[in-house]
């Protein structure tokens, strides 16, 4: 008998959420202040997220969406395939990311927005699933809020990273891709954490993400000193993301870039990857008849033999 | 778990790979030479499959042997490229193909121009002035994107080459050794590119000590009267 | 295909055809070489592209030299734009059950013989096993193929004079690979017209 019931009963929902499902609460009163918002109760917690109605819902999950492209077969193409990097230099943080998603081999947008604004100190990038970083990053910024009205103080950026970690690491396994930094100013000065989906957060200097991180990170290295005047940072973060958005297919048509200081962040500007590619062909080609020519020109000092 | 970088300059060529050799996660080596000579004027860097990539060199560096007692002189290095093209693009469609990648760099003493060829195991072919395989793809592409610019001479080229090995040794979890050669009119010479200043290292030490043995036949050999 | 990339688009005009290639050379994600040509010339009348696995565009590349060469020796006279897709078409099916992971183009002009003193503009492309068609407006192949056809469809007219048909395949091939992650990197354009053949570089999109 009771084998039976078991058959005949819905799956258990995830166990390590309180699952319910969003439908339950679409009366007139949930739209009310004093109801949640969609998945978000009344305090601003998550209610639940609704998973899908399966025995298992990360297999299910898995065959039918193209996490990471590690299966190219599923149907569900998310957009991915970015360069972001982030790093701290004597004169506070630079952020800069390309704009370019991919859905297989389509560009499906070059001007994508992967810096994301959590607040006027905070700043968090977005590489793997757009819509999981864009979500969870806007939570974020509604999290970090609440935490400045209750504690009359602004949130550190290793706090905020946390509440971001501790929300990734409870959805460890159900397929959730994000690589993201969240970058800002605190008390204790510039900062950058490092947070992905496997719940793994770090702090550090220096990071890049995404398909093309490895060709930012090549430029990136190589010019990389803590003294760096401002000019000259904000020139390696642009030129490491030029660098990426020419070698790697999946990155590349503008650069979005960021400078976090003590007051907050500026915006530095967004630059077309291509035009600067050129740009720096030219230059690179420049410079080197001025050498040439000055090489071969005799020096005014040079004494005849 | 490999790699290997190759740029061209004015009138030479460098070509540079790790020496780690191995099965699964053990490094049973770490001086092993991955570049063969095939010329008083020719080298390749190899990788890929254990077993098949020394096995391919051997047969290649055999056959540039055999022209060059054949005909007495070397093949260039654009017909050499086609030659192993060929062979590696006929393999890929045979019942048991090489798996080999390869950086082929060879100085043209006809036109003293230095040639960079990047071909994989499918049996692809590309012009290069500079190129990687391997690991190196991923980390050291980009850096010679940016520092790499025509005509350089052998100073300016050694630099970029030791930017790349040290972006690997920084960026790539596994600890490379690294073996660099130089192609120039003179032949082949082996640089300490892990050295501070491997070019004036190069230019004091005796051409004697430096020079790369490689398989250059006798001009009897093979003559019949 | 999607192992090197790369993308080929072929339109008729007024007494004219042009070809197109990108000139990408990668291998997935990173791109490899931007001199990869994809187009080559039969003669002064006649080119084809070969989009596909770059491995196989050498060899095809080469193979197929040989045999217009062959056929040029044995004839003595030069293969007709219609002769030559047959000669690449049979040269496909005899590779059945292991093919070349090719889409060829073809794009030419037929010289005027007595038969036929007015013999339109010619192009066709194949699969990867050689089944031909030849449209009368424009052939697109490679991984921007769905892109190519979208723009082409839009922007393509009959009766194109030779500077317009260039203004017109470039725009389709500029603006179809910049859709596609794994075609660019540099772009070059001919147009055939009977007394000569403009070769032109593009400067495209180089991410």
């Amino acid at each position: 008998m009771n084998s039976v019931l078991t058959q005949i009963q819905p799956p258990a929902p995830h166990s390590r959420l309180e699952e319910q499902d969003e439908f339950e609460h679409t009366d007139a009163a949930a739209w009310g202040s004093m109801a949640g918002f969609g998945n978000l109760s009344r305090t601003g917690g998550i209610a639940g997220m609704s998973v899908p109605r399966v025995a298992d819902p990360t297999a299910f999950l898995d065959m039918h969406t193209d996490n990471m492209s590690s299966n190219p077969e599923a149907k569900i193409k998310i957009a991915h395939g970015t360069t972001t990097l982030a790093f701290k230099f004597q004169g506070g943080v630079i952020v800069a990311v390309d704009s370019r998603a991919t859905a297989g081999s389509y560009v499906a947008s070059g001007t994508v927005k992967k810096v994301i604004e959590i607040n006027k100190f905070l700043l968090g990038t977005m590489a793997g699933g757009a819509a999981d970083c864009q979500y969870w990053e806007t939570y974020l910024g509604m999290q970090c809020r609440l935490y400045e009205l209750r504690n009359k103080e602004r949130i550190s950026v290793a706090a905020a990273s946390k509440i971001l970690s501790n929300i990734v690491y409870q959805y460890k396994g159900m397929g959730l891709s994000m690589g993201t930094m969240v970058c800002g100013w605190d008390k204790t000065g510039p900062q950058i954490f490092y947070v992905d989906d496997d719940g793994q957060r770090l702090k550090g200097n220096l990071f890049s993400v995404g398909s093309g991180s490895t060709f930012a990170y090549g430029v990136l290295d190589q010019g990389y000193r803590w003294d760096l005047t401002d000019e000259e940072a904000q020139e390696l973060g642009r030129r490491s993301i030029i660098a990426a958005g020419h070698r790697d297919a999946y990155s590349g048509n503008t650069c979005n870039l960021y400078h976090v200081k003590e007051n907050g962040w500026d915006f530095i500007g967004n630059y077309d990857v291509n035009e600067l590619w050129y740009e720096y062909e030219a230059k690179k080609k420049a410079d080197r008849e001025t050498a040439t020519a000055a090489a071969a020109a005799p020096s005014p000092m040079a004494v005849e033999p | 778990m490999e790699c290997s970088f190759g740029l061209t300059g004015k009138d030479y060529v460098l070509l540079c790979s790790d020496m780690s050799a191995g099965r699964s996660i053990i490094r049973m080596k770490s001086d092993e030479n991955k570049i063969k000579t095939l010329g008083p004027h020719l080298a390749m860097a190899y990788g890929g499959e254990p077993g098949d990539t020394n096995n391919f060199a051997e047969y290649v560096e055999r056959n540039m042997r055999l022209y060059h007692i054949r005909n007495h002189y070397p093949l260039l290095p654009e017909p050499a490229s086609a030659w192993i093209r060929r062979t590696l693009a006929e393999s890929i469609r045979s019942r048991h193909p090489y798996s080999v990648n390869l950086l082929l760099a060879g100085y043209d003493t006809t036109t003293t121009k230095p040639h960079l060829y990047w071909i994989d195991y499918l049996g692809t072919k590309a012009v290069v002035p500079y190129a990687a395989h391997g690991m190196g793809v991923y980390v050291s592409l980009s850096t010679m994107d940016k520092w790499w610019f025509n005509d350089m001479n052998k100073r300016e080229g050694v630099e970029v080459l030791k930017k790349c090995v040290d972006e690997v040794k920084k960026r790539i979890t596994i600890n490379f050794n690294f073996n660099c050669i130089l192609i120039d009119k003179d032949g082949i010479h082996h640089i300490n590119i892990e050295s501070e200043d491997p070019i004036s290292e190069y230019e004091a030490a005796q051409p004697k000590d430096t020079v790369v043995e490689a398989p250059n036949p006798p001009l009897d050999v093979g003559v019949t009267a | 295909m999607e192992l090197n990339g790369g993308s080929v688009v072929a339109m008729i005009g007024k007494d004219c055809v042009a070809i197109a290639s990108d000139l990408r050379l990668g291998n997935q994600a990173v791109g490899v070489a931007s001199n990869f040509d994809k187009v080559f010339p039969v003669n002064d009348k006649l080119y084809y592209g070969l989009p596909g696995l770059a491995t196989d565009v050498y060899t095809l590349k080469e193979h197929l030299r040989f045999r217009v060469n062959m056929y040029r020796m044995k004839e003595e006279r030069e293969i007709t734009p219609k002769t030559f897709t047959h000669l690449v078409s049979s040269t496909l099916y005899e590779k059945r059950f292991g093919p070349f992971f090719i889409e060829p183009v073809v794009a030419g002009l037929p010289t005027p013989t007595e038969l036929d003193p007015h013999p339109k503009p010619f192009i066709s492309t194949m699969d990867t096993i050689g089944c031909i068609t030849t449209p009368k407006d424009f052939a697109v192949a490679g991984t921007a193929a769905d892109k190519l056809y979208g723009v082409a469809e839009g922007l393509w007219e009959p009766d194109l004079e030779p500077e317009d048909l260039f203004e017109t395949v470039s725009q389709t091939l500029l603006n179809a690979v910049d859709r596609d992650a794994l075609s660019g990197w540099g772009a070059v354009v001919h147009i055939i017209t009977q007394d000569k053949v403009i070769t032109r570089t593009l400067r495209a999109r180089m991410d």
